[in-house]
Order: structure tokens, then sequence, then C-alpha cells
């Protein structure tokens, strides 16, 4: 069988990394680290890999605002990640990844490379740390979210997580083609129609503020449920990506 | 003052103390004196780096003279004398205790206890308080603190990751009405301050902040206190540093500037209105996140020898610890920096934050450039370690310091402290009920020392790294009070099919120590094991840290409470076998307001432990689980009110602080703990601030079920009244709620100690406690809840 290769891609002040890795391995990608320097040097290419995560993290200090630096960073590699995003390959954006995503335009997905939608201050004005429930959207074409139960639970810790879209008309678009994978259940932070995560219109692009890579184990949940070897939801967004490559 | 400083050979000892004050070095006379004489006898007038240097060097903050120095002690008519109080009590229990699983104590940043089954890893831990920085400028007080403790662990040994913050404050109450003294923050504006320090840094570094405690009273009004820990992984084959002399001092992280100048000397110093937060240090979190991405690659490549951490003191503390045995060379016209208007002495001691010293040898240089670019991280080769065994300190032509190393080291002298002791009236009549129970019960659960902490935790981000197991909040819900935080360190191992982890709990009680600090230091390592035994964690492998805040040490009262507590550390530690492995201290934690009247922090003392959880997937929470299962009370319920929160609100006249029996509360630990093991314990949390009664209503709350139980079936001292059984605080107990099925088992593995059923998880969302039939209080849970779950912030 084959081992899709996975680019964990890190820069200054990324810390979800090595977790995010350990989940696509467990799932069975050969997934390692790139510092986005690497990129940038030539010294590794987007191409060579099957999947990419951005992991969560406070890249470049979110100095300006949320992802904007590493954002910056990216544009010089644009044409790549857009090949790559065009080519069908899975992208997942967690947390400070999606607010990266939202910035260069890859979500929503417009083929301008605009940014539609930001990832805004909290509603409670607040970085917020809980677990929260989710709706999955069972009509989405999010290749991530496929076989998940209609509610899941997973943890946030954001203080930017608010999504908003000015056009209102490319929100609705958005909603209609059932592009909003993921709704929280009881909105934690002001998003727009309690949007937490939304894909591309193939679905292999997605963005979430939720972390999957943290609800892996049964153990993890806070409610410690009786049954330990079970998987927990969070996995299924990692093998869901692994089985969609092979 | 100038003038004064170039004869500095010839001042008499009223000069030198005018001197100091002016310079703000914080030594003492006899300090003074024996610089002075040893320049006498150089021959020359010192330059004003070497001064710095020494008060770095010789601060409270770097030597702890004060507790490792010698004390006389009098109670009563009884006189014992210590030649260094902290190794004839708290080193002394470790030294007898020997445990071959304790890696290195008491030598290096942090201490280092072996983790995990095979050999291969260590586990260090360390805790700070940064005090002082906090009262004036409570943001930028925090970060640092958070900060430097990072680096003390990032310092250990070779490297260790951290992974697991820890954060304990005490602040002023937030009602208080209290008058401030000019220039002085309120309570909630420091509190805000804080917590959000910590949140910026602790989140930007992404390590989890998931566990340590609140507390509130009004003798922290003026000194709040932030006591900051962090554990970090380390390869047992990492633990040994090596300083080879020709090996280059590479600084690397933050630039230097002119912020947080004098601030070791500072914490020495009793705060009033002329107190400046120019001491304090400027925090840039991603700054050490590049520092750590960096030393976790280079450690791992083997790239240098040995590293510590640019803490108080900076540059001249580094550089002095790393090359105490070998001698060092440093040329300071190569160090990057913030600001040019900087004089060379203060580059030498300033302690601009993020900055770490690793000793590297000339040919691994190239590589340990290339990780340190590809990571954007800055450094600057400062010099070099020698074989001379001196200090030469230049900055282009100019000599900043000259010194042997022996002399900036060993050359503090010391003076012996008085110490007394006198008890405080204790009243042991039948404590006076003045409310309702049920109406005690609401008011104690809304109080700021036992309410939701909540508003504070969700702000840390607690679960990244993704091995918070067991969490600080906790349940069906996910908002329950956890007594313990589990961490499964698979981000530092590098493996999820092993599943060891380690749990942390702390144990903290100033009430007790008003009373009798001997006992408060019992009481706290008890509460800090106990919490242990609620997640189910390895106790006969508990280790310690102890953290002792205190006011001035020049006051007899002061020193004689700090000599009975530290008395107390080894008793408990010998008592439960739980070596203390590393641990710090803190004075001049008093303020002058503005009538010149002092106001002293009570006595502190903060116990953090750790023990080794060998499957993180059988701990435990505290929330209750099924209904129809039985409540078990272990530990005995004793006579008096002594120190309790229900004294605080309602004054039972009775402040009597029981007994700590250590042999029965570690039989009891023990057969819990088995119990736990074997799967008969569903759920599990001491007994502590608020009384059995707290306890029952947080585990009934978080779990969504009801309780109901008769405490005349509590195993308990003969005469233990209604009230002393709801609210006493009495020590060494913990409730469980034990699975039905296994209740014989538990029974058996129980059998022979003073752990008896109370009563039963019910469907009913009521908590309903009654003494041989006669009802006590019958109370809805939710309505217990909203009392308990406010916003703090």
């Amino acid at each position: 069988m084959k081992r899709p290769k996975a680019i964990i891609l890190r820069g200054t002040g990324t810390n979800c990394d090595i977790e995010t890795m350990t989940s696509f391995r467990y799932v069975g990608a050969d997934a390692g680290l790139v510092h986005i320097n690497e990129l940038l040097a030539g010294k590794k290419k987007v191409m060579d890999y099957d999947i990419m995560a951005f992991p969560g993290g406070f890249s470049y200090g979110d100095d300006i605002s949320a992802g904007r630096i590493f954002a910056v960073k990216m544009a010089k590699l644009a044409g790549d990640f857009a090949r790559f995003i065009k080519g069908g390959r899975p992208v997942i954006g967690i947390c400070n990844g999606f607010q990266i995503l939202a910035r260069t335009g890859f979500l929503p997905e417009n083929g301008r490379g605009a940014q539609l939608s930001t990832l805004y201050a909290n509603d409670g004005g607040r970085f917020l740390a809980r677990w929260v429930r989710l709706r999955v959207n069972k009509r989405s074409p999010c290749i991530f979210t496929r076989g998940l139960p209609d509610e899941i639970e997973l943890p946030i810790a954001h203080g930017e997580g608010k999504f908003i879209m000015k056009d209102r008309k490319a929100l609705e678009g958005l909603l209609k083609a059932d592009l909003h994978a993921l709704t929280y259940v009881e909105n934690p932070n002001g998003s727009m129609r309690d949007i937490a995560g939304i894909t591309n219109p193939a679905g292999t692009c997605f963005g979430l503020m939720p972390h999957p890579e943290r609800c892996f184990f049964p153990f993890q949940r806070p409610d410690r449920p009786a049954s330990r070897e079970a998987a927990a939801a969070g996995r299924e967004f990692f093998r869901n990506a692994v089985e969609y490559v092979r | 003052m100038e003038e004064l400083f170039s004869r500095f050979t010839s001042l008499n000892e009223k000069e030198l103390v005018r001197l100091d004050k002016a310079f703000g070095w914080s030594l003492s006379a006899a300090e003074l004196v024996q610089a002075r004489d040893y320049f006498r006898k150089a021959g020359r007038e010192p330059f004003r780096g070497e001064l710095e240097s020494l008060a770095q060097t010789w601060s409270e903050h770097c030597k702890h003279k004060t507790f490792s120095g010698p004390v006389r002690f009098r109670s009563g008519r009884k006189v014992k004398k210590y030649r260094n109080l902290f190794k004839e009590t708290i080193v002394r229990a470790t030294r007898e205790l020997d445990r071959s699983w304790c890696l290195s104590v008491f030598k290096d940043n942090a201490g280092i206890v072996e983790f995990g089954s095979d050999g291969k890893w260590g586990l260090a831990f360390k805790a700070e308080t940064h005090n002082h920085p906090c009262a004036v400028e409570p943001y930028g007080g925090a970060e640092t603190g958070v900060g430097g403790v990072i680096r003390d662990i990032l310092g250990v040994g070779l490297g260790a990751k951290p992974v697991l913050n820890t954060d304990n404050f005490c602040f002023g109450r937030l009602d208080s009405k209290k008058k401030l003294p000019k220039n002085a923050l309120g309570a909630e504006r420091i509190f805000r301050g804080v917590v959000d320090g910590v949140r910026d840094y602790g989140n930007r570094m992404g390590i989890p902040t998931a566990a340590g405690g609140i507390y509130f009273d009004d003798g922290y009004l003026l000194n709040p206190l932030v006591y900051v820990g962090c554990a970090g992984l380390i390869p047992a084959e990492k633990i040994e540093k090596k300083v080879r002399p020709g090996d280059l001092i590479v600084s690397i992280g933050g630039r230097t500037g002119r912020d947080g100048i004098h601030g070791a000397t500072f914490s020495s110093a009793n705060i009033d209105e002329e107190t400046s937060s120019s001491a304090v240090q400027i925090g840039h979190a991603i700054n050490e996140k590049k520092v750590l991405d960096v030393i976790m690659r280079a450690r791992d490549r083997g790239l240098y020898g040995a590293l510590t951490d640019c803490g108080a003191g900076g540059f001249s503390s580094a550089i002095g610890e790393l090359g105490s045995e070998t001698g060092a060379r440093v040329r300071l016209e190569n160090a990057r920096l913030k600001d040019t208007g900087i004089e060379p002495w203060e580059i030498w001691v300033s302690e601009s934050q993020e900055r770490m010293i690793l000793a590297v040898s000339p040919g691994k240089m190239p590589a340990l450039e290339d990780i340190l670019n590809s990571e954007n991280c800055e450094y600057c080769v400062l010099g070099e370690f020698t074989g001379d065994k001196r200090l030469l300190v230049t900055f282009n032509s100019e000599t900043v310091v000259d010194l042997p190393m022996d002399f900036l080291h060993g050359g503090v002298p010391s003076v012996e402290k008085a110490a007394v002791h006198r008890p405080p009236r204790i009243s042991r009549r039948p404590p006076a009920s003045r409310a309702p129970h049920g109406r005690a019960l609401r008011e104690l659960l809304s109080h700021p020392n036992i309410c939701s902490r909540h508003s504070v935790i969700t702000q840390y981000d607690h679960e990244v790294q993704g091995g918070t197991v067991i969490k600080p909040l906790q349940g069906r819900y996910g908002d329950g009070p956890g007594d313990a935080a589990v961490i499964w360190p698979h981000a530092a191992t590098g493996s999820v099919r092993d599943h060891a982890g380690f749990a942390v709990a702390h144990g903290f009680n100033p009430a007790a120590g008003r009373l009798d600090p001997y006992l408060m230091a019992l009481y706290s390592v008890d509460e800090a094991v106990r919490n242990l035994v609620c997640v189910g964690a390895e106790i006969s492998r508990t280790a310690l840290l102890d953290n002792f805040c205190a006011a001035s040490p020049a006051a007899p009262e002061v020193m004689g409470s700090l000599v009975l507590a530290a008395e107390g550390c080894y008793d408990a530690a010998m008592g439960y076998g739980a070596p203390f492995i590393s641990g710090k201290d803190s004075f001049y934690n008093q303020s002058r307001d503005a009538y010149g009247k002092d106001h002293p922090i009570p006595l502190s003392l903060l116990i953090s432990a750790v023990a080794p959880v060998a499957d993180v997937r059988r701990a435990i929470t505290m929330d209750l689980k099924r209904a129809g299962n039985p409540l078990y009370l272990a530990g005995v319920s004793r006579k008096g009110m002594g120190g309790s929160v229900y004294n605080e609100v309602h004054d039972t006249r009775n402040n009597y602080l029981c007994p700590l029996d250590i042999k029965a509360a570690v039989g009891t630990y023990g057969a819990l703990l088995r119990a736990i093991k074997a799967g008969c314990v569903l759920a599990a949390h001491d007994v502590s601030q608020g009384g059995l009664a707290v306890t029952l209503a947080e585990m009934s709350f978080s779990g969504g079920f009801g309780a109901v139980v008769d405490l005349s079936s509590a195993p308990s001292e003969k005469g233990v009244s209604a009230l002393e059984l709801l609210f006493g605080e009495s020590p060494s107990r913990i409730v469980v709620e034990v699975s039905r099925e296994k209740e014989t088992e538990f029974r058996r593995l129980t059998g022979g100690l003073p752990v008896a059923r109370i009563g039963s998880v019910q469907e009913r969302p009521e908590l309903e406690a009654g003494l041989g039939g006669r009802g006590l209080l019958k109370e809805d849970i939710l309505v217990l809840k909203s009392d308990w779950k406010r916003e703090l912030l």
C-alpha cells in the first residue's frame, strides 16, 4: 500500500507541528516537518508531497494579525501552492493554519488569491481554550469529514477564530455549495453562521479552527469514556486524507 | 557618587552603604567590606563592572544566602543552631532518602527524575517566582517570569523540551476595602495583568499551562506572588554538561538592552514608592520559541557541550556560572545590542530576555550556525572559555571585570540570622455554627478561594502538544475542577504507542501557616501527594519542589516561621518518602505604605509535586460517573476549624489545627492507589478548601449527578461536630466513587483502614447530607453550580 508523503509546514512560532505530524504518521503517512525557509531556499519542493498541513500556533507571533506574516512569506510560492491544490492533493489548515489559508485567499477558493474571509478576534474578546460540540455537514464535499457522525466534539484554542465574510452573497454561495463542512452547535466566538471549518468545492482543501490532532484517542477527551481503545473523532480527519490519496 | 566610587578601597562602612544604596547593589555591609578588602589586597580600585558582578553573583536571588546561611533559632527556652538551614532540612531529606530515580538534584537549573520504563528519559521540573516584577509591572513581570522558567528547563543538562507550564498566583482580595498607598496597583489590575502575561507568553511558546492555583488574601495586596513552573523531557544521556577550555561562548536569541538592569538585586529590596518598573525586562515569546527550536535540533546533533540561560544577572551570571571551573574571556563589543547608548557594565549585567549561552567547540560552530540561520535565530560569539580560572571581561580596550572565579563564587561572607517563634493563641472551644449548613455551603462555593477558575484556565492553551489527558477542567461538561494534571508527553518522546505519563499537583496553605508553620509544611506536602493519588499517580515515586516566599529575613519572626516550615519539609519528605529535587526562595516580599507602615506577606510555601503515571489511559477524574455507585470517604475527619475557609466567612471561634499522621495517610493512599489501578474507583476528589461538603458538591455538579450521604459512618475522631464534618479541613482525606460491581474488591483492598462507605450517587440532582438520620443539608446541584461557576475575570 502506498505511504503518502505529508509535508507539515512550519515557520517561526508554529507550535502544533509535532502532534500534527504524529497524527498523520499514525494513520500511515510518511510525514515530516519542513520549515518555510527550506521551501523559500529551494531545498524542498511542495510538489514532492501528496498531502500538506498547516498546523496551529502563533506563526511569527501573530504580529500584525493572525497568520499575516506567514501568508506574506507564502506569497513568493503562491504558484506552487495553487498547483498543489488544483491538482487535488489534500491540504488541511488547523487553527493558525486556517487563518493562513484565509489570508492567502486559498479559502474560500476564488482562483484569484483574493482574501474573502477573515478570522477575527473572538466576540468574547479573549483567547478561549475549551471543548466544543460541532455539527458535521453531511452534504459537504469535504473529504476530511467523510464518515463522521452528525455531531462530534473537539477542542478549540484561539483568540482570533470568528469567521467573517464581508461579501454576503459570497457567504450565501459558500453555504449553498455546502462548503461549510463544520459548524459550532454553540457558537463560541461569534462566527458568521456558526462556521468552524470550510472547504473548497473539490473538498480537498480544508481549514478549521478546532484541533482534531488533540482528539486522536478517546482518553484525550475530558469525559474519559469507558472505551479506551476506540478511535476518537479527530483521527478520522487524518485517516480520510491518507485514504483519499491512496 | 562617582567620586566616592573612585576611592572605593579607602571608604568606611558607612560610606560603602551609602554608595550601595545609590548604585542599587543591595549588598550588605559585611559583603561591601569583604569586597573592599579584596581590592585593597589586590592593590587597586575596582571597575564598576566588578562591583556589579559581585552584586549579581552574591545577590539573594542567585546565592540564596538567607536559606543556605547560618541561623540561630529560638522558641521559648529551646535554641537550635543551623550552619546551613537549607542543607540541614530540605537537602538532607533528599540525601537520606537517596532514591536511585533522582538523576540530578539541586545542582542544575532544575531537578531531574527518571521518566518512563526504559531508562531513556529524564523529567526535569522547576518552579520560580517573579513577585517583585509583577507588583510594579504585572504583564511584563508575568511574561518574563514564564519566559525565565522555560529557559531554566531549556538550559537544564543539555536542554529539555518543555511539556507543561504551571502557575500559582496570590493576590489581594478583589473586593478588598483596604486603602492602597500611592503608586500601588490594585488587586484586580495585578490579577488581569498577570493572567494576560502568562497567557500571551505560554500560549505563544506552545507549552500547555495546565496546573496551578489562585489564592486571594489581603496579605498579598501590595505584594502579589507569581509562581511559575515548567516541566520538560530530556534524554537520559544528555544530563551532564561539560565546558572545555577553548570552547566558544555563544549567545543565542534576543539582543541585549537596558531593560532589566538590576533585576537580581531589585528582588532583594522592599518595594516602596520609589520602586521603578525599569528593573522589569520586556518579553518577546517568539524569540524564545526560536531558541527552543534551535536548541532541540542542536542538542540532538551534539553541537555544544554545555548551556545555560541568561536569567538574573544576565551574561554575568550565565558566563560566570558556566566558566566557574575553567575561567572565561569575554569581549562585550561582540554582543548584539538593542540600542547603542548602553554602558559596557550594563551589557554585562542586563537581564534582557530570551538569551541563552552555549559552550561550543570551534569545529562545531559551522553546523550550529546553519541551524541558527535556518530558524532565523540571532547569535553572537562573545569570547571563549579559558583554563586560567579568571574572569576577564573587556569592551574593546576597556577592562570591565578582571577577577578570579573563586572570589566571585566563594567570596560571599555569611552572616548568622536570628530566628524566633512565638506561637499564636489557639482556641479549641467547640466551633460555633453561624449559618444554616445549606447556606454556608453556597457561600463557600462562591468564595474566591473555592469558586471556579474557568475564566482564567480557558485563556491558557492547556491542551497544546495534545498530551493533557487529565485536564484542569474535566467531566461531562468539561468544567469540573481537577486535582492534578496528567501529561502524556508524546510530543517530546515521539511515541504514541508508549502510554507512560506524569502527574503534577500542588499544595499551598498560608492560612495554616499563620497558625503553625511546621504543620503548614506537612499539610502542603500532604495536599500535593493526595492530589496525585486522586488521578492515580505512583506516589511512591513522588518528587517535590519547594518554593518559599517570605517577608524580610531581617525580622526574627519571619526567620522563625521559615525554620519551622523547613523542618516540616524535612519531616514530610521523609514521611512520604518524597525527596525534594529543586527549590527556590524569594524574600523581601513586603511593602511600606505611605504612612511608613510595613506590610509583610504571610509565610507562603508552594509545594509542587510530580509523580509518574504508568498508563495515562487509566488515570481518573473527579466527576461522578453513574447513579447507584457507592461513595466512600478515605481518611479520618478530625476536630478543629483552624485555617478553614469557613472560619474566614463565619468565625467559629475555634482555630485549632489538628496534627497530621503521615504514616496513616501513606497507608490509606497506598490502598486507594491499588484500588484505582484495579479499576474499582471511577472518580476521586480530595477534601481541601471548604471541607467535605464542597468536595461532594464539586463531584456532583461536575458529573451531573446528585449524591446522598450520611456522615455518621465517616471515619472520624471522637466528638467531632457536624460543622467539622461538613466544613472542617483536616488533611489526608479523599472522597471516591466506587464501581458498584467492584465494591467487594474495593473493600478487600482497603480493609482495616479508615475508609468507609458514606453514601451513594443518585440520579436526582440533589446533594443530601445527614448525620445519623438528622438532615444537615439538601441542595439542588444546579443551584450549587451556579454559585460556584463565577466569572473571576
